[in-house]
């Protein structure tokens, strides 16, 4: 006889203004199973969790604990049947200590008036022990970086005598070693018993790590199996609903293609040096390191964003002077920086305006004057060029998905004619769909002539979009390897 | 740069020793116990009002209407006091102000935790409703017969020393008020679960919601204890001056936001020290009390204070961005 | 209770429109009694309810119908409805102390095209008025004042002035006239600082004098010009107990400064006295009423208003008031 699950979601739907968020889901969750919940942005995902906390109240549809079906469901009802929910903010107090947002739950639990900060400490110690991790007690959650304040979150989790860890979107900003090392813990995790729900949409994680695989897409359960039942193609097409394309989106340099741009002996004090390299016409060539390889402030030195101490660069065979953005427009390059959010996007503006915001000077007559209407048609081509989906070009780009946001920066930069793109990071946080969808208008683009450099530390991105592979260590290139490499071979390049 | 060398609480301190050097070059009996004492006195009434406002700061709000409330109870109290024919009992005094200044403090609290509005907007209101209000039913006119114990209270000293002239010198036993306040704070803050869920609610108020705060009720006490802050300390003031002027006190807003703000509060929540703020309110009754021997204009404290202010609120974001920049 | 009453009386006045007031006025029996309301800042502050026992003075010994009404708060445009009121009630003359002159300007104009006559008090810049009274010069206040201070310090020590701000008029004047004064009559004085700006505030005063006497032990006088000044000064002199050394004069009120003039601290204060000025302004007005020529060196029949000198519409007089512990008892406002 086998006991009933911790976590059944029965039949649960979920409607908000008349669209259906969540139709009909349902699954369960065992005692000591990583469950992945899959599904691309707006399938359904994030209101599920939500339901399962009890933040909001499901429409239809029922939750039982060890088979227990519950009639109240608040947060606090969740908290106390051990479903503890890991936020993407983690829900961390930034100002207070590492100690304290580990403890202060605890503490509170206990109906304590006082703190003893003693017992703090030591509540905060066994709860780090648990994760198998050691961070300073006393530090600032503010000032940890995103992969420790994940963990003291888990630690959190985990001292409320967490039966059930649901994490949303857990590695969008973390660095290959530090989603190794969370697979590491959640793995711990499921042989201490706790149950955990991973959602993602990383396919080579949540195979890495899941037991069972829910796939959700427009609201409902369209797949679910053990793990071993799906592969990477049957998956993606349970979550888009279509077979995205296998072919190759790497693009070679031509045998007689013209040299774009080259590099030699560029140095920034501290972040990068001798960085010698060549990129020409049509070719995507990637740039990969870890975090603190310097290939960020590579990007943006060659970009103009950072001052560079020594080296030369050269455009179209002449040297070429980049001091500042406006000069590396001048000579043809376009930076689409990493977080598309705060550096490239005016996200309150239209759709439009976003666009053509660097094509105004070609678009200004005499007088100053703007013309209206060829900025109007010059946004309207690239939104049809590029599938930009929206009703209209006047709405604000925050109206916009992920991957949509992502084609509107694109745009942007295609719109000044380019003849070199250097691409940071293009599909952070894009889901699989767009995803491939960036990589086949990379792929284009790289077709119409342009040069691309596309700098990442994501290795299915670097390698789904680059034939050729700068590796960077310690703000040196140290290694260059043909796309048609493996993925645990670059892993291996990277982190040795 | 170690990461103390850049803490608010240190640059300040460095400011006030500076000042204080300086100073004394200037004018070499400076540095005295006269001195000393005279900056104590005039350093009770922002010291309590700061001490309130650093609370506010640090869950994450801001209050302005704090000296309205301590114009209002010391003028209401006194007013009481002597129309009542109470003035004997300083223990009665106080209580009739700082519960005077309570009860304001909770009208800031209803619409601040009750309706849940902008803490800047509500007690910009109630900083203008406080002062119409009392200026217009309770009264204008100042009362320079102050009762008994106010009077006696004024006389009070705690130490009280002659100098080669034959001069008095003395700190008032007011000062008292200061340490206690010093004390009390600093026990809530640091010893209980209260003080934590202020640092809590203002380092991320859902957070604190989510891990069973209640954030309300931490707000009510926080805006009821500046109530009762700003009603002990207007109520000192009274004493002190030996008059209840309705237009005084208001005006201070700005001196004790920047003490607090110099001292390290972040405008933005979560942050706060007593020992900052007491720096804080030490550089500015410095700045105030010191611009005659350095022979600086009166008009300049302002810009004195202003050119503080940014340096103060200025420093942690040029620190962020510093620490930005490493990390990228 | 009286304003209450007034207050309605008036209402019922206006509401009952033109034709009632005509046929008061037009009562032949008593062709010499003007009405002539005295409008002030603020209704029930001490200042102003002083400056109703002269106008209610001059009510009884002329016989005219003149009071005194005021708005509840300090609002110009409030004084400006007052004004209107007074204007559709026909009143014969107005008399008038500004908020703010500028706002007032309007209406005044609009009272003197209905053939009222305007008389303004510390209003000097005011255009609509028939004429501003002055109770004195600003600068042969400040002289007196200094004159005083000396006599007190023996015409010799340092001695410190204060302003309530840098930016006030009237008490920048007052300390212009001292400061000619002492260094014209008195060479044995010297003045240590500039201008200390008080903001109108009393523990500003207090601290400002604390810094002073730390920074010029032999500081021995003072001169305040904002009324709370003095009273900041004698407070820190006080905790001294340096109140027999030093001297502080300076324009303040009895109800500010009484406590330290009985201890000494303070040593005299100076003003004027608001019922004279409501008491001149009814005068002054009659006197245009009746035709009568206004003229320099003319005696208004009020002391300090004996002879007074005329500068264009602004009528000076000399009529401030030296109080000193012996009699504050007098003036007790």
């Amino acid at each position: 006889m086998t006991s009933p699950p911790l976590l059944d979601l029965i039949g649960l739907s979920k409607s908000f203004a008349g669209v259906r968020a969540l139709d009909d889901v349902g699954f369960a969750i065992a005692k000591g199973e990583v469950v992945c919940l899959a599904g691309e942005n707006g399938s359904g995902k994030s209101t599920l969790i939500k339901i399962v906390a009890g933040a909001q109240p499901a429409d239809a549809g029922s939750i039982a604990i060890d088979g227990q079906v519950q009639r109240r469901w608040s947060p606090m009802d969740a908290v106390r049947a051990g479903i503890q929910v890991i936020f993407q903010d983690f829900a961390l107090f930034p100002n207070l200590s590492v100690a304290e947002n580990i403890a202060l739950n605890q503490e509170l639990s206990a109906g304590h008036r006082f703190i003893n900060w003693k017992a703090v400490r030591a509540v905060a110690r066994r709860g780090l022990e648990r994760v198998g991790v050691d961070i300073p007690l006393d530090q600032t959650a503010e000032t940890l970086p995103v992969a420790d304040k994940q963990l003291v979150a888990i630690a959190r989790a985990l001292l409320s005598d967490a039966r059930l860890i649901i994490m949303d979107e857990p590695t969008t900003a973390l660095t290959e070693r530090e989603v190794r090392h969370l697979l590491d813990i959640i793995r711990r995790l499921r042989d201490d018993g706790v149950s955990v729900l991973f959602v993602s949409h990383k396919l080579n994680e949540v195979f890495d790590v899941c037991d069972k695989i829910v796939v959700l897409r427009n609201g409902r359960r369209v797949a679910a199996g053990t793990a071993a039942e799906f592969d990477i193609s049957s998956l993606t097409r349970h979550m888009t609903g279509r077979d995205i394309a296998a072919e190759s989106h790497r693009r070679a340099a031509g045998a007689d293609a013209r040299e774009l741009l080259r590099v030699e002996g560029l140095t920034k004090h501290g972040a990068f040096a001798d960085i010698a390299f060549s990129l020409k016409a049509g070719e995507v060539l990637g740039i990969t390191g870890l975090l603190g390889s310097g290939r960020t402030q590579l990007a943006k030195a060659l970009f103009g964003l950072t001052p560079v101490d020594g080296g030369c660069i050269a455009v179209d065979g002449r040297p070429a002077a980049i001091a500042s953005p406006q000069d590396a427009i001048a000579h043809g390059i376009g930076y689409v920086p990493e977080d598309r959010l705060t550096e490239g996007l005016f996200l309150s503006q239209p759709i439009a305006a976003n666009i053509v915001v660097g094509t105004v000077d070609r678009h200004t007559g005499g007088g100053g004057l703007l013309d209206r209407h060829g900025l109007k048609a010059e946004a309207r081509r690239w939104i049809d060029k590029l599938k930009v989906l929206t009703p209209s070009p006047d709405l604000p780009v925050q109206s916009l998905s992920g991957g949509n946001q992502q084609r509107v920066v694109l745009a942007r930069w295609l719109a000044t004619n380019p003849k070199i793109l250097i691409l940071n990071g293009p599909t952070v946080g894009v889901d699989v769909g767009s995803k491939a969808e960036i990589h086949a208008i990379v792929a284009g683009l790289a077709d119409a002539g342009i040069g691309i450099i596309v700098i990442s530390d994501d290795i299915p991105e670097i390698l789904g979009a680059c034939a050729r592979i700068l590796v960077m260590r310690a703000g040196r290139i140290t290694d260059e390897v043909s796309g048609e490499v493996s993925a645990d071979d670059l892993a291996l390049r990277l982190a040795s | 740069m170690p990461s103390w060398a850049t803490r608010n609480e240190v640059i300040v301190a460095l400011v006030i020793v500076a000042l204080c050097v300086v100073t004394a070059l200037i004018n070499p009996s400076f540095l005295s116990l006269a001195t000393l004492f005279d900056m104590l006195r005039n350093g009770i009434l922002i010291g309590l009002l700061a001490i309130g406002v650093m609370l506010v700061l640090i869950s994450g709000g801001i209050d302005v209407s704090f000296t309205a409330i301590a114009a209002f109870s010391m003028y209401a109290a006194t007013m009481l006091l002597v129309d009542l024919g109470i003035g004997d009992s300083l223990l009665l005094a106080f209580l009739i102000s700082a519960g005077i200044g309570l009860s304001l403090g909770m009208i800031n609290a209803l619409f601040i935790a009750g309706f849940g509005l902008p803490t800047l907007i509500v007690t910009l209101g109630t900083l203008s409703a406080f002062r119409g209000f009392l200026l217009a039913f309770v009264g204008s006119d100042l009362i320079s017969n102050v009762p008994p114990a106010m009077r006696d209270f004024s006389r009070s000293m705690l130490v009280r020393g002659t100098d080669a002239a034959g001069y008095f010198y003395s700190l008032p036993t007011a000062v008292l008020f200061l340490i206690a306040a010093v004390v009390i704070t600093w026990f809530i803050l640091y010893r209980t679960m209260l003080g934590r869920s202020i640092f809590a609610v203002g380092g991320s108020r859902e957070a604190a919601a989510r891990i069973g705060f209640n954030v309300r009720a931490t707000q009510v006490f926080v805006y009821g204890y500046v109530g009762v802050l700003a009603g002990t300390a207007g109520l000192i003031h009274a004493s002190l001056a030996r008059v209840a002027n309705p237009s005084d006190i208001v005006g201070l807003e700005l001196e004790v936001i920047a003490a607090v703000v110099l001292g390290g509060a972040r405008l933005t929540g979560g942050y706060g020290t007593i020992t900052g703020t007491l720096l804080g309110v030490t550089l500015i009754v410095l700045v105030n009390n010191t611009l005659v021997t350095l022979g600086i204009p009166t008009t300049w404290q302002k810009v004195m204070i202003g050119f503080l202010i940014l340096l103060g609120t200025g420093l942690p974001a040029f620190q962020a961005r510093l620490r930005a920049n490493r990390m990228g | 209770m009286t304003r209450l009453l007034g207050g309605t009386a008036l209402g019922l006045l206006s509401a009952a429109g033109f034709a009632l007031v005509a046929g008061t006025t037009a009562t032949p029996a008593q062709a010499q009694e003007y009405t002539i309301p005295t409008v002030v800042k603020i209704d029930g502050i001490q200042w102003f309810n002083r400056m109703r026992e002269g106008v209610d003075r001059y009510a009884e010994d002329t016989g005219n119908n003149s009071y005194q009404v005021g708005p509840a708060q300090a609002d110009a445009q409030l004084q400006v409805q007052i004004i209107e009121d007074l204007i559709a009630q026909n009143v014969d003359a107005i008399t008038v102390v500004p908020f703010s002159p500028e706002a007032l300007e309007p209406v005044l104009a609009r009272a003197r095209e209905n053939g009222i006559v305007v008389v303004a008090h510390e209003a000097s810049n005011i255009e609509n008025a028939d004429w501003d009274i002055e109770a004195f010069q600003n600068v042969d206040y400040g002289a007196h004042i200094m004159d005083q201070l000396a006599a007190c310090m023996g015409e010799e020590g340092e001695y410190a002035v204060f302003v309530g701000g840098l930016t006030s008029r009237t008490h920048n004047e007052w300390i212009d006239g001292a400061i000619a004064r002492q260094e014209e009559a008195y060479p044995n004085m010297t003045l240590v600082g500039d201008r200390n700006e008080t903001y109108d505030d009393q523990q500003r005063a207090y601290a400002r004098a604390q810094e002073l006497l730390r920074t010029y032990p032999n500081l021995r006088g003072f001169q305040g010009s904002a009324s709370t000044d003095v009273a900041g000064i004698g407070l820190a002199l006080e905790e001294r107990g340096m109140e027999d050394d030093t001297c502080v004069m300076g324009t303040s009120l009895p109800s500010i400064s009484g406590q330290y003039l009985e201890t000494g601290a303070v040593d005299g204060i100076f003003f004027w006295d608001p019922a004279d000025a409501g008491y001149v302004m009814q005068e002054l007005a009659t006197m245009v009423l009746d035709g009568e020529e206004i003229a320099e060196g003319m005696d208004l029949g009020v002391p300090g208003y004996n002879s007074v000198t005329i500068d264009g519409h602004v009528i000076y007089g000399q009529a401030w008031v030296d109080v000193t512990a012996e009699n504050m008892d007098d003036y007790p406002f």
